[in-house]
């Protein structure tokens, strides 16, 4: 059933921008109106996403200034904090806004600083992003955001036998869909043997595993199903997922399993009437190579246990059976963490309108997308649908 | 040897009542009296049931190592590199940890050796290989 449309899409290339968040985020919500046909004054709320914004660039208040530059001062704003999975929430909640009632059109995503710009270096943001942890029984270990995905990862080696070959596999099929995708931090594309010679980050990671510190906003124009037919692309919301699990990770059930995307997905599916065998193509959260191969089983999309598997065969690629970031993903398209979420709606509703340009996949009518926040301790899974 | 003889266990655990636990050597968890499952940190509820009915228990201080990591790029204020960062299992739950000592592998057996003291006084447990 549709919950929402998404009438309007933007996104600033994801990378290094010397350019305050204000502005960047201008950029995608500027070119998600223009794509949409409408000004601020159709516009009755902001479902604003930024993660780290206070930690980063000694910014809290951001809801308001962002509004400003666009035009929506006066407007009520609400800004999320999620981890990586903020602007999926933001999105989520503006499709329950419009879908209430309470508003007919809102613009929802979000924006964020990663790179060196901000001022700060490796350690430091490693820190910023170790924050998602917890504070108490797991950051004092040392723990860092890509130690967390490797326990995962490892213990998902340890019971199915994943390779550190068929991790670098989805490295190389994500640069290789990010090299067609002109907002992709990485236009380059690798090989498995660069990618298993490359230093170690945490193991089994090396830098090729690891998704890129980016900055970058997107923005999505989401209207109510009984208005979507007045523009001139509509595209359906028709299911939202949205689980949380235990923090912190070793009190999990099962760690590697991601049950919260599980659980998304199931709702997700449900609402939408679909099942995992008619979705035609996912962006998945890959923030790390071995987060993929997670997340495309918990989502369904890939038998338990053989996500790697897909990965070296090829089943996940552009030109398989199901493909899987055909933007490049994280990994190439980068990760501005408060934009990641709506960024994946934004490449969901070009896919489906069929305007993602030299990436374009070819007769999709059903995607699915996945944000997770923190050690997947939230995730949000959302289906979008061509309109009938 | 053990310290259940000498402590008297919080009847509500706390952080405090853990991370000073960690520092005498003792692992401590909470058991639900509702539906048995045992939480391997403090918490205000049962994550299984939400029952607030618990009690405070002393982990084991062996166990087995359920996943595990090598981190090359620590986060600001962790000076060191390459240190291995472990999930243990216990039995009835599990905690985080550092190892110390020889590098180990699931399934290898582990006991608490300690603890670190790296992060502006939080302790966090520390696990050495068995022989
Ligand atoms: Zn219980």
């Amino acid at each position: 059933m549709t919950r929402a449309s998404v009438v309007g899409a933007g996104m600033t290339k994801f990378g290094v921008h010397d350019t305050p968040m204000q502005e960047l985020f201008g950029e995608a919500a500027f070119a998600a109106f223009d794509d949409a046909g409408v000004g601020p004054d159709e516009v009755e709320a902001l479902y604003f996403g930024n993660a780290m914004g206070g930690q980063t660039e000694n910014v809290t208040h951001l809801g308001p200034q962002v509004a400003t530059h666009v035009g929506l001062a006066g407007k009520p704003v609400q800004r999320y904090e999620d981890a990586c999975a903020t602007s999926a929430n933001a999105f989520k909640n503006a499709v329950e806004a419009v879908e209430s009632g309470r508003h007919d059109v809102v613009l929802a995503g979000g924006v964020e600083r990663c790179t060196p710009e901000t001022g700060l270096d490796t350690d430091a943001m490693t820190r910023i992003f170790a924050s998602a942890s917890h504070r108490q029984y797991e950051q004092p270990t040392g723990l860092t955001f890509p130690a967390v995905f490797a326990l995962l990862t490892k213990r998902h080696m340890h019971e199915h036998g994943t390779t550190e070959e068929q991790l670098a596999h989805v490295a190389v099929k994500n640069h290789g869909h990010g090299s067609l995708n002109p907002k992709a931090h990485f236009g380059k594309e690798t090989t498995v043997e660069e990618a298993l010679d490359g230093p170690v980050v945490a193991d089994p990671f090396r830098l090729m595993d690891c998704c890129p510190f980016s900055d970058g906003a997107s923005a999505v124009v989401v209207v109510s199903d009984d208005l979507a037919d007045s523009f001139d692309a509509p595209v359906d919301v028709t299911g939202v997922g949205h689980a949380t699990d235990v923090v912190p990770l070793a009190d999990k059930d099962t760690p590697h399993v991601t049950q919260a995307a599980r659980d998304a997905a199931t709702t997700a599916y449900d609402q939408a009437a679909v099942t995992a065998d008619e979705v035609d193509f996912a962006e998945v959260h890959d923030c790390f190579t071995g987060a993929e191969v997670l997340a495309s089983e918990a989502l369904g999309l890939v038998e338990d246990g053989q996500g790697g598997i897909a990965a070296a065969e090829g089943r996940t690629r552009r030109d398989g059976e199901m493909p899987i970031n055909a933007s490049g993903g994280l990994k190439a398209k980068g990760h501005p963490i408060g934009a990641t979420g709506t960024a994946q709606i934004v490449e969901l509703t070009k896919q489906l309108r069929g305007t993602a340009g030299d990436h374009q996949l070819s007769g999709v009518e059903c995607g699915v997308a996945h944000n997770l926040g923190g050690d997947a301790a939230t995730t949000v899974v959302s289906v979008m649908e061509g309109r009938a | 040897m053990s310290a259940q003889d000498d402590i008297e266990l919080p009847e509500t655990l706390s952080y405090h009542d853990w991370a000073a636990a960690v520092r005498e050597g003792q692992l401590l968890g909470q058991s639900c009296n509702d539906c048995d499952h045992v939480g391997g940190v403090p918490s205000g509820a049962c994550q299984e049931c939400g029952g607030r009915d618990l009690t405070t228990v002393e982990l084991p201080t062996t166990g087995t190592v359920y996943t595990e990591t090598t981190i090359n790029v620590p986060p600001e204020g962790f000076q060191e590199r390459g240190y291995q960062v472990v999930v243990v299992d216990l039995g009835d739950a599990r905690v985080m940890a550092r190892i110390v000592g020889e590098h180990v592998d699931i399934g290898d057996d582990v006991s608490l050796s300690g603890f670190i003291d790296t992060d502006d006084d939080h302790p966090a447990p520390t696990f050495e290989p068995d022989d």
